[in-house]
């Protein structure tokens, strides 16, 4: 359904040209939940940006293709976003107007992209609002009345109002509560298995991933490090970066106390001075001469290292 | 007896309007009960950690054991002295506030963005009159760079420098600075990066064998608490519901509260196979 080809994007700075995201390809199916992980700065954020369209100066699409239902969308994003492809941010607090009722910014939104009467649309957001398990007689309530999970609630209805076929749900638990989150990842599941609605869920936790997603791709640096089936990625990591986030994540278990975090050793590099051939080389703890040299393509459509080239799922 | 003892403790808010306007209204006095009854107990050298959602009190009881706030009834005892016991001296008291010693959640708000790492770290070291000279100041400050894996050379920078796991570093340095016993760890890595929250948790750990460090440990967050803590305290709306050993809390909840968090954790290992 999206498909997107060799995507870069640049950061003009002081007269030179950074690669923010670099030679970005992957595939979103109909009806999947993709999760997009990676540490900050690993461009997770900004690939969902790309894909909606609101790269803006500095930054800029420089090569590649965005495909969304045959069409090229990285030229006119106007005509998709919102309506088609509609993004939910990481902090429910300021993505919502807290002058306007909920209702309202509801209405607002319908209005904007299907063409409803006010009375269709008040009766719309209603209806939402009771799907996302919010009563009815809130209709009227400002956003600042709601508890953190309660707003987020909204920001899906509001996410979900225009029927689109893709959302890109940036950090949307990552302000709340376990509990809640629990809650919030559960209704977003649901609501799009029932309206065919594909998710990408761009996170950090390892955990979410797992719950959560059909698939995975592992970001670093801006380049894409692994991708496939989650629970392959995560039973059988074919990267050593994903490998390393994957041992870098606690587990609930009784018996780690005694036992130390395995630790990915360095930093990822600033997106100045990222190194020549494998990004992650001088992290990885078995790079070979080639990593040093040569960027690794994605090799079995499944990770970018070179180790794959000859020994075959050796990790 | 135990290094940090917790009895009864209860803090109430008042959140009633002034005294006046309630007359008028005629309404009665709101309270807010944040922090009810709670009891336990942390031995030296060892890890007690507090779970539970927000608002349930957990931020509370450290600022209580901080000396931040005042207990509306119970006590707490560090070292066996009572920091807000009326017969209390001047000298233990403030050889108690060097012995407790917070880390906060964000690294990017608690470090003064002004400053440079040097200077942070010897604020400490000032303000408790550890060490008069100059150069013994700079000295120890170098020390604690050390152990928190950065480096003499850090010492002219400031804060934006740095990545959110090094600015980490430096606030773990500055309460190591005062050479404290306790540490109050208020959610350490939730504004961090998983495998740079493997890098934070590992140093505490190392740190707290290298120096007995006795550490409360706040999170809600049940995976990171299982890799640090000897016993875990469950807090529900201010009311310590459930308190066990690792080994037992995660194998055999009691409380549903604490069965209702686990089971909404999400683990890396209940990975849905392909439907």
């Amino acid at each position: 359904m999206l498909e997107i080809y060799n995507l870069d994007v640049n950061l003009s700075y002081r007269g030179s040209q950074i690669k923010a995201l670099d030679n970005l390809s992957f595939n979103v199916y109909p009806g999947e939940i993709l999760g997009l992980v990676g540490e900050s700065g690993a461009g997770k954020s900004m690939t969902g940006l790309a894909i909606i369209g609101l790269i803006e100066a500095p930054l800029s699409i420089s090569r590649g293709k965005i495909i969304f239902n045959k069409q090229r969308i990285e030229q006119n994003a106007n005509a998709f976003r919102g309506s088609k492809i509609s993004m939910i941010f990481q902090d429910p607090l300021v993505s919502l107007n807290p002058l306007r009722t909920i209702g309202e910014q509801l209405v607002e939104t319908i209005r904007t992209h299907i063409k409803f009467g006010r009375k269709e649309a008040i009766e719309y957001a209603k209806s939402l609002l009771e799907e996302v398990g919010i009563e009815q007689e809130r209709f009227d309530a400002y956003p600042h009345t709601f508890s953190g999970g309660m707003r987020q609630r909204v920001v899906i209805a509001l996410a979900l109002a225009p029927k689109p076929s893709l959302v890109i749900a940036d950090e949307p638990t990552t302000a709340l509560d376990v509990s809640v989150q629990a809650q919030i990842l559960e209704l977003l599941k649901k609501l799009c298995r029932e309206r065919e609605t594909s998710i990408i869920l761009i996170t950090h936790d390892m955990g979410v991933i797992a719950e959560t997603t059909d698939r995975v791709a592992v970001l670093y640096s801006g380049t894409l490090a692994e991708i496939g089936k989650t629970f392959e990625v995560l039973n059988y990591p074919q990267h050593p970066y994903t490998k390393g986030l994957i041992e870098a994540t606690p587990r609930i278990d009784a018996n780690s106390l005694n036992s130390k975090l395995y630790q990915i050793p360095g930093v990822m590099p600033d997106l100045k001075e990222i190194p020549v051939g494998c990004p992650f080389h001088k992290r990885c703890p078995r790079y070979i001469k080639k990593c040093v040299e040569i960027k690794p393509p994605l090799l079995n459509e499944r990770a970018a290292c070179w180790l794959l080239d000859n020994e075959k799922g050796l990790l | 007896m135990s290094f940090l003892l917790v009895n009864q403790l209860s803090r109430i808010f008042d959140l009633s309007e002034p005294w006046i306007l309630r007359k008028i209204k005629g309404q009665q006095k709101k309270l807010l009960k944040a922090v009810d009854k709670v009891n336990f107990s942390i031995e030296r050298g060892q890890t007690y950690a507090l779970v539970g959602e927000s608002g349930s009190g957990k931020s509370t009881i450290a600022m209580m054991v901080a000396g931040l706030i005042k207990p509306s009834s119970g006590f707490i005892t560090i070292d066996g002295y009572n920091f807000f016991s009326p017969t209390i001296e001047n000298n233990i008291k403030s050889s108690l506030r060097k012995s407790v010693q917070m880390i906060f959640q964000s690294p990017y708000a608690s470090l003064n963005p002004r400053w440079r790492v040097g200077e942070v770290l010897k604020e400490p070291i000032k303000a408790f009159n550890l060490i008069e000279s100059e150069n013994g100041q700079k000295q120890r400050v170098c020390e604690l760079l050390e152990q928190v894996g950065l480096s003499e050379r850090d010492i002219n920078k400031f804060p934006h420098e740095f990545s959110g796991g090094q600015r980490q570093r430096i606030c773990i340095a500055r309460s190591l600075a005062s050479e404290p016993k306790l540490i109050i760890c208020d959610e350490p890595t939730s504004a961090l990066d998983v495998s740079v929250q493997a890098q934070v948790l590992n140093l505490l750990k190392d740190l707290q064998k290298q120096f007995s460090l006795t550490y409360l440990f706040i999170s809600h967050d049940l995976a990171v608490v299982s890799t640090m803590a000897n016993r875990i305290g469950v807090l529900k709306q201010g009311i310590l519901v459930e308190e066990a050993s690792p080994n037992k809390l995660f194998e055999k909840p009691e409380h549903d509260y604490t069965k209702m968090l686990l089971s909404a954790a999400p683990d890396i290992k209940n990975v849905s196979k392909i439907p």
